[in-house]
């Protein structure tokens, strides 16, 4: 496969994520790319053979588009917009701060402690990003061993 | 990777999931990863990054213990 197709299929499928503000399925994005779904298929096998994207196991759909998830996870994104919010889930917080990182915009992270599940708001706002309560991030896995279960991680 | 509200928090998550201590950044550290890790994503020329250049981002953000080593 060309890897110019493979990239168009990365993009709109990363354009489309962020309009929907949720992840566009394969139909979708062959639609938009008016190509036949069983390309955008084997393109999203491709990207994931290349960890660029995640894939949800037997219907080979979208899990994840990093730092984007397609399921909800205690990560929510927001954006200010004309009214109220945009929101996405991130993968986890790295990726949450990631789509505000991707965005290029002030936004803020709704979480909770790992361990108590006590609320926490993450804002970015002017390049600086401050946890309330104060908070610590934990990388759990060691970098070599990320794509061994990207999903736990 | 996670948020917690303290060390001692990352330390109970870390008995409780029998996981040896992993790397704590601070919030500020993390957003800083984030944003040189996935502000070009929505480029079409992004392309992932190879293992040196990596690297060489952890390294800018002082993360040069061997926990941050790809490779």
């Amino acid at each position: 496969m060309p890897d110019d197709f493979k990239n168009r299929v990365r993009v709109r499928l990363y354009q489309m994520f962020l309009e929907l503000g949720r992840c566009p399925n394969m139909a979708e994005i062959a639609g938009a790319l008016q190509c036949g779904v069983s390309e955008v298929a084997a393109a999203f096998h491709e990207l994931a053979a290349a960890h660029m994207i995640v894939l949800q196991e037997g219907n080979g759909e979208v899990l994840m588009a990093n730092p984007l998830s397609a399921v909800p996870t205690p990560f929510v994104v927001e954006t200010p917009a004309d009214a109220g919010f945009r929101s996405w889930f991130g993968n986890c917080i790295w990726d949450a701060l990631g789509v505000i990182a991707m965005l290029q915009r002030d936004g803020r992270v709704l979480t909770s402690c790992g361990c108590c599940g006590e609320s926490m708001t993450v804002r970015v706002r002017k390049g600086e990003a401050t946890a309330n309560p104060p908070g610590v991030v934990h990388f759990a896995i060691p970098a070599k061993r990320w794509w061994d279960d990207i999903v736990f991680n | 990777m996670l948020i917690f509200r303290s060390e001692e928090h990352i330390e109970k998550w870390c008995k409780a999931w029998r996981l040896p201590r992993g790397a704590d950044l601070s919030v500020e550290q993390a957003w800083k990863l984030a944003d040189s890790w996935y502000r070009d994503r929505l480029s079409p020329d992004w392309r992932r990054r190879t293992v040196d250049e990596a690297h060489e981002l952890f390294r800018s953000l002082g993360l040069t213990s061997e926990f941050w080593r790809l490779a």
